[in-house]
C-alpha cells in the first residue's frame, strides 16, 4: 500500500536566485579551483538529473499567460516526494523559463502579480500547480502534469567469520535461484530462475548480455509462493526442480530445456558431484569436498527431499533415510553438518521451529529463525556453518552464519543485511557458497547474491 | 487511422511478483480467516446495482471474482484476466485479448463470450462482442480511461447460472452464503494465479464497528474493520492497523438545484461556516484530510487550491445578502453514529452564520451528509462517480466524458464544484484492524481488502 504524501509546503519566496551562484563566482568569492569541482560535480549530476524542461517551459508559458511580462513575486513549495536536489533543479529551470518570457522577479510589495507554485503530485504523475493572484481580483489557477521518471558489502566486526555477498543479478520478475555457469574468478556465465522461464547471461566487455532464454512449460498453476532450485551437472548443463515439475537442459548447443510433470524429490545439498571451483572471494575458503561426502570424505548418496506440488514446502518424506529417520517435519529448508560419524540435519519446519536430526533423536528447538536456512563448508571454525535468515519483521531481513557446537546454535558471522525479505536461500553446487535471493522493498525489484564466509581471525 | 496500442503486461511471473516476498518467515498454507464486516449484502454478484458500494462489497468481489484489468497504487494498469488491450479508432474500439487456460468455479473454461455475457450485464450500454480469444468493445464516444474502468470491481467477470448464482475465476470460491448475514469461502485449488494460503475465510456481516472490536479483542475475529474515528484509539493500544490513502468523501450533499440567487449565497455561506479543521481534530481523533475539493490530492495532485478553512465573517456577510432564508433540513444515516456528530456539529458551525439546519434521519430531506467511496485511482473515474452520486454529470473541454489533461479535470471539478450542489468535508481513509498472527495483509487503493496473498502465522518463531 502505498501511504499519501502530504507534505507540508516548503515556500521559499525566490528572488532572482537563478543565475546568483555564476555572479559570485565571476565576483571572485569562489577561488576558481572550488569553481571548477563545481562544474565538473554539476555535470556529474545533470548526467544522471531527470529532464524537467518540458513540463517547465510549459508550466511558464501557462503562467506568462496569466501575468504577462512585469514585475512578479514568486514562491515555490514542495508538496510531492520530489528530493530537495529535483525541487531546486525544478525551481531553477521554472524561475530560468519565466524570466525568458519577461517575468521580473521582485518582492510581493513591488509585485504586480504573486504566484504561488505548488510542486505537487497524484498517483500517476508530478502535478505542479501555480495559483496566480493579480490585484484583487479572483485568482487564475493553471497546472502541468510531468510524468515520473523511470524507475556489496563485507560485514566486518569482532566475529570469527565474515559473511561476504557480491551481487550477480537484479531484476524486475521473481528470482528462484541463480546458477554459476562458469567464471574466472568472477562469475562469467550465469543462468537465472524465474517461475517462467531460464535466462543465461554471459558477461562480455563488463556487461551482462542475454544469451539465451529457456521458457518451462507447466500445465498446473504455481503455488502462490513458487519456489525453485537450478543445479549444475556435469553430464548436462544444469538440472531444474519446480514445484510437480521438473526440467533436464541439453547437454550440447544450442540448448533445449525439457520438462516433464515429475514428484521425484529435490537435493537438500548441492547438486553437482566432484563440482570444483575457485571462490569468488578472496580468502573464501574455497572448497573441494563433494556434495555427497561427509567430514570424514566417505561417499553417501546425496540427500533429497519430496517437495509438495501445491505448497511452499517440502512434504518431509527423505530419500535416503537418517538413520532410522525416513521422514522429518514438513520442512521449507534442510541443512547437513556434517560431523565426525554422521551428520546433524537441520530442517525449518512450517510450525516454526528448527528440528535436529541425527539419525537416532529428532530434537526441536525455537530459535527465532526465517524459514530460510542453509549450510555451507568452508577452511574456517568448525568447518562448516548454517547459514539463517531472521524472523519476520517490518523492515528488511538478514542472513547470519551460525555453528552448532552441539545443539545449540553459536553466531559466527555478523548479520548482512537485506533491503527487504529473502526470499530464497540455497547452497551453491560446489556447497562453499550459497545464493541468497531478497526483494528490495525500495525497488521491489528482486537481487541474487553470492553469499560467502571468509575467516577474519 | 490513428492506432494507439496500451499493452497490457502478460508475463504470468509478474503477477506473482508481488505475492511471496512480502514476510521473512514463508507463508504458511492453511488455517481459517475470521473476518467481521458492517455492511449486509444481499446479493455477490458485482454488477447488481441494488447493492450499495463499499469497502467491504469491493473485498468480497475480489475475493471470489477477478477483473481484466487491475489498477496499482500509482495508477498503473496490469494485466489479470486480460493479457493486452489495444485501442484503435481514438479510443472507441478496444480488442482484448484473454488469458489462457482460466476455468470459472465451476469448471467450465473463460471465454470471449462468457466476458461479453458479463460486461453487457455490467455495461447495458456497451457494444460487446466476442472475436475468438478477444473481447472487442465498441463505445460511442472516444474513452482513453476504459482499461480503468474495466478495473472496477463492478466490472469483474461473472457467470451468471440459473436461478441467480454467481461463478467467476477468483482464489476463493463461495462454500456457504447467507445473504446479509455469514459468506463462507473455500480456496480455489486451481486458482491460475496459485492457491491462496488460506483454506476458509469464514465472514460475518452486520456487525457494529463495537462488536467487530470485541470480536477482534476476544480472538473470534481475525480481521475487522475500523471507522475513522477509533484509528487514533486502537493504535494506541498497540493493534495492527493498515489504512488506505483517502478513499471516501464525506461531503454534504444538496437534493436539488440552486433554485434562486439568495440560495447561492445561503450555500456559500454554509460552505464559509464549516469548520473542517474541528471536525477532523475533535470528531474523527484526527483522521483523514479537510475536503476543499471532491479528489483528495493524491488522485489529483491539486485539491490544495480548494480553500477549506472556515470564514465566518464571510459567511455572515453572505447570509445577511440573502433575502429569504428558509430552514433546510440536514439528512444522515441513522446507523452511522458518527455521522449524527458531524451534523450535529455543521448545525452548530451554520448557526453561528445565522442559518438554520434541522437534523433529520429520514431519508429525505433538503441537505444530506454523506460518505461516497471513491471508486477508482483514475482521476476521471472518480470525479464521475463522485458527480454522478449527487447527480451531476461530468465533461472535459472537449464534451467528452472522460479523459484530457490535468487542467480538464481541475475544469471539470471546479465546474461539478460550482452547481453547489455539494460542499465537501472530509476524505477519509478505509481502515482495518488484525491479529498479531495475521500476515501480509494489504489494503488496495480503492480501500478493499487484499487477503489473497494473506496467511496466519503462529506469531512465534
Amino acid at each position: 500500500m502505498r501511504a499519501p504524501v502530504y507534505n507540508s509546503a516548503i515556500p521559499q519566496l525566490i528572488l532572482n536566485t537563478v543565475n546568483r551562484a555564476t555572479r559570485l563566482a565571476l565576483l571572485g568569492i569562489f577561488p576558481l579551483f572550488f569553481l571548477l569541482i563545481a562544474v565538473v560535480l554539476g555535470l556529474v549530476m545533470a548526467a544522471s538529473a531527470t529532464d524537467w524542461s518540458g513540463p517547465e517551459e510549459q508550466l511558464a508559458r501557462k503562467i506568462a499567460a496569466a501575468t504577462g511580462p512585469g514585475a512578479v513575486a514568486v514562491t515555490v513549495g514542495n508538496r510531492s516526494s520530489l528530493g530537495r536536489r529535483d525541487q531546486e533543479v525544478i525551481q531553477n529551470g521554472l524561475l530560468s523559463a519565466l524570466e525568458r518570457l519577461g517575468v521580473r522577479f521582485v518582492p510581493a510589495e513591488q509585485a504586480a502579480a504573486t504566484v504561488i507554485i505548488s510542486l505537487s503530485e497524484n498517483a500517476a504523475s508530478y502535478v505542479w500547480v501555480a495559483q496566480i493572484h493579480q490585484g484583487t481580483g479572483e485568482g487564475a489557477v493553471v497546472m502541468v502534469s510531468a510524468a515520473r521518471p523511470e524507475g556489496s558489502v563485507a560485514a566486518r566486526d569482532s566475529m570469527p567469520l565474515t559473511l561476504n555477498r557480491i551481487l550477480l543479478w537484479s531484476q524486475e520478475d521473481p528470482i528462484l535461484d541463480v546458477a554459476v555457469l562458469q567464471e574466472s574468478p568472477a562469475p562469467t556465465h550465469i543462468a537465472v530462475l524465474d517461475p517462467d522461464k531460464i535466462s543465461l547471461y554471459r558477461m562480455q566487455s563488463g556487461k551482462w548480455q542475454q544469451e539465451q532464454v529457456l521458457p518451462i512449460v507447466h500445465a498446473r498453476p504455481w503455488p502462490r509462493d513458487p519456489r525453485g532450485r537450478l543445479i549444475s551437472s556435469r553430464d548436462h548443463l544444469f538440472d531444474v526442480f519446480l514445484p510437480g515439475v521438473i526440467c533436464r537442459s541439453a547437454a550440447t548447443l544450442p540448448l533445449t530445456l525439457n520438462c516433464h510433470e515429475s514428484d521425484d524429490p529435490w537435493p537438500l545439498t548441492g547438486g553437482m558431484q566432484n563440482g570444483v571451483a575457485s571462490s569468488a572471494f578472496p580468502g573464501g575458503g574455497s572448497s573441494s569436498v563433494p556434495a555427497g561426502a561427509d567430514a570424514s570424505g566417505a561417499s553417501r548418496p546425496p540427500m533429497k527431499g519430496f517437495f509438495a506440488p501445491t505448497r511452499n514446502f517440502f512434504t518431509g518424506a527423505l530419500t535416503p533415510a537418517i538413520g532410522k529417520f525416513t521422514t522429518a517435519p514438513k520442512f521449507y529448508s534442510a541443512a547437513p553438518l556434517p560431523r565426525d560419524k554422521y551428520t546433524l540435519w537441520l530442517f525449518a519446519s512450517t510450525d516454526d521451529q528448527v528440528h535436529l536430526i541425527d539419525g537416532v533423536s529428532d530434537q526441536t528447538a525455537k530459535l527465532g529463525w526465517g524459514s530460510d536456512l542453509t549450510s555451507v563448508k568452508t577452511s574456517c571454525g568448525a568447518g562448516w556453518q548454517v547459514l539463517a535468515t531472521a524472523p519476520a519483521n517490518d523492515v528488511g531481513d538478514f542472513v547470519r552464519a551460525y555453528e552448532f557446537p552441539d545443539r545449540d546454535p553459536v553466531a559466527v558471522s555478523a548479520a548482512l543485511e537485506f533491503a527487504g525479505p529473502v526470499t530464497a536461500l540455497w547452497t551453491e553446487s560446489r556447497s562453499d557458497s550459497a545464493v541468497v535471493v531478497s526483494r528490495s522493498l525500495e525497488t521491489g525489484s528482486y537481487e541474487a547474491f553470492r553469499l560467502a564466509l571468509s575467516c577474519s581471525q | 487511422m490513428k492506432l494507439f496500442v496500451w499493452r497490457c503486461l502478460a508475463a504470468s511471473s509478474l503477477l506473482i511478483a508481488a505475492l511471496a516476498a512480502t514476510a521473512e518467515t514463508r507463508p504458511q498454507y492453511g488455517s481459517t480467516l475470521r473476518v467481521a464486516m458492517h455492511a449486509t449484502p444481499t446479493s455477490l454478484d458485482p454488477a447488481d446495482a441494488t447493492q450499495p458500494d463499499s469497502f467491504a462489497r469491493r473485498s468480497l468481489t475480489m475475493l471470489t471474482f477477478d477483473t481484466l484489468v487491475t489498477i496499482d497504487e500509482n495508477g498503473r494498469l496490469t494485466s489479470s484476466l486480460a493479457t493486452s488491450c489495444q485501442a484503435t479508432e481514438g479510443n472507441q474500439h478496444w480488442q482484448i485479448r484473454l488469458r489462457h487456460g482460466v476455468k470459472f468455479h465451476d469448471g467450465t473454461p473463460l471465454t470471449a463470450e462468457a466476458v461479453v455475457a458479463s460486461l453487457r450485464a455490467a455495461n447495458p450500454s456497451w457494444k460487446v462482442s466476442a472475436d475468438g480469444d478477444s473481447v472487442i468493445i465498441e463505445l460511442e464516444s472516444a474513452d482513453p480511461e476504459l482499461p480503468a474502468e474495466l478495473a472496477l470491481p463492478r466490472n469483474a467477470i461473472v457467470k451468471r447460472i440459473n436461478g441467480g448464482q454467481a461463478s467467476g475465476t477468483g482464489p476463493f470460491h463461495v462454500s456457504d452464503w447467507q445473504p446479509g448475514k455469514k459468506l463462507i469461502l473455500a480456496a480455489e485449488e486451481m486458482y491460475w494465479r496459485g492457491r491462496p494460503f488460506f483454506d476458509v475465510i469464514e465472514i460475518e456481516m452486520g456487525k457494529s464497528e463495537r462488536d467487530q472490536m470485541i470480536a477482534l479483542e476476544s480472538g473470534r475475529a481475525d480481521l475487522v474493520e475500523l471507522g475513522a474515528e477509533q484509528v487514533h484509539r486502537v493504535s494506541l493500544e498497540g493493534r495492527r492497523l493498515a489504512s488506505s490513502s483517502p478513499v471516501e468523501l464525506l461531503a454534504l450533499v444538496f437534493a436539488r438545484e440552486v433554485q434562486s440567487p439568495d440560495e447561492r449565497l445561503l450555500r456559500d455561506a454554509l460552505a464559509l461556516s464549516l469548520d473542517r479543521g474541528s471536525i477532523r481534530s475533535v470528531l474523527l481523533q484526527g483522521a483523514g484530510q479537510p475536503a476543499g475539493g471532491l479528489l483528495p490530492t493524491w488522485i489529483s495532485g491539486y485539491e490544495f487550491v480548494f480553500p477549506v478553512e472556515a470564514d465566518l465573517p464571510q459567511a455572515r456577510r453572505e447570509r445577511e445578502q440573502a433575502q429569504n432564508a428558509a430552514a433546510w433540513t440536514l439528512g444522515y444515516d441513522s446507523n452511522d453514529s458518527l455521522a449524527r456528530l458531524i451534523a450535529e456539529r455543521i448545525t452548530l458551525n451554520a448557526k453561528d452564520a445565522g442559518l438554520s439546519l434541522r437534523l433529520t434521519p429520514a431519508a429525505t430531506s433538503d441537505v444530506r451528509l454523506m460518505r461516497i467511496a471513491l471508486t477508482s485511482v483514475d482521476p476521471w473515474i472518480a470525479l464521475a462517480n463522485v458527480a454522478g452520486a449527487m447527480g451531476v454529470a461530468v465533461t472535459n473541454r472537449g464534451g467528452s466524458v472522460q479523459g484530457g489533461s490535468i487542467e480538464d479535470l481541475y475544469a471539470a471539478e471546479q465546474a461539478v464544484l460550482a452547481t453547489q450542489r455539494v460542499i465537501p468535508l472530509v476524505h477519509l481513509p478505509a481502515s482495518y484492524a488484525a491479529s498479531p498472527s495475521l500476515k501480509n495483509w494489504t489494503v488496495r487503493p480503492d480501500g478493499s481488502l487484499n487477503l489473497a496473498d494473506a496467511w496466519i502465522g503462529s506469531g512465534k518463531p
